[in-house]
């Protein structure tokens, strides 16, 4: 019985849905582009704000169709780097 | 002593008005330039006197209503609107033909969650408010926006 509910519940999903895992590490990759680019805003020379802007926009763009979970646990590893990096000579720049 | 001079200086102004009034050819009107003459001579007579005079012509000004100390002219939702379609018309993916207050991001206008999330971030930026992560996943069309925004700001018509 438990198990024709299940089945039932699992067809009314479309074919195209995310699973949860997927869905949870989407839901990542957006924080992260908010992050980057709300640390990008602070850099106060305009031309290096808007070669960084683009920088992460192509970056994120380059990747969007990646499916391998392993690659993709690898770039958000690397993304939070870059962050990191980003931010502390942003602390460095303004001290 | 500010004040002895003040009680003074009124007590003396009280007097010449009822020398006046006895007369009863004198109108009041003729009052008013006394006063004017009267505050002078007291101002040089006591120097705490004139700086309490100072205050009040600075404390009446302040009263004008030209001056709003960096409020903004209050928002309505039809300013908000405007607003919101002047951001999305400068952003370089949306074609400004195709976009209509009613129109879905990903599935009229052709975006991607990387573009909502770049459009939601120039409506911080317009605004000047920071909108948290699970709202900004649900704004998908201009006019969700406009709603989100007028609830956070208080306005409502």
């Amino acid at each position: 019985m438990s198990n024709k509910l299940l089945k039932m519940t699992i067809s009314r999903l479309p074919p195209a849905a995310l699973t949860l895992k997927q869905f949870l590490q989407r839901q990542k990759i957006l924080s992260l582009y908010r992050n980057m680019l709300r640390a990008i805003r602070q850099v106060p020379d305009a031309t290096d704000r808007k070669y960084l802007t683009d920088w992460a926009r192509e970056e994120f763009k380059r990747n969007k169709d990646a499916t391998n979970q392993d690659a993709i646990r690898m770039m958000i590893t690397q993304a939070n780097m870059h962050l990191e990096d980003l931010k502390r000579s942003l602390a460095l720049a303004k001290s | 002593m500010a004040s002895r001079a003040l009680a003074q200086c009124v007590r003396s102004l009280g007097r010449s008005s009822a020398r006046l009034t006895q007369g009863r050819v004198v109108t009041r009107s003729f009052c008013a330039p006394l006063v004017s003459i009267q505050r002078p001579f007291s101002a040089i007579s006591c120097n705490q006197r004139t700086k309490w005079t100072e205050l009040i012509r600075i404390s009446g000004s302040a009263g004008q209503p030209c001056r709003r100390y960096g409020d903004l002219p209050p928002l309505t939702l039809e300013s908000i609107r405007d607003r919101v379609i002047y951001v999305l018309k400068l952003y370089d993916k949306i074609n400004p033909e195709k976009l209509q207050k009613t129109s879905h991001f990903m599935k009229d206008l052709g975006l991607d969650s990387l573009d909502q999330v770049e459009i939601i971030m120039a409506m911080e930026d317009e605004f000047g408010f920071e909108i948290p992560d699970a709202e900004a996943e649900k704004l998908m069309t201009p006019e969700e926006i406009v709603q989100y925004i007028a609830e956070k700001k208080d306005v409502y018509d």
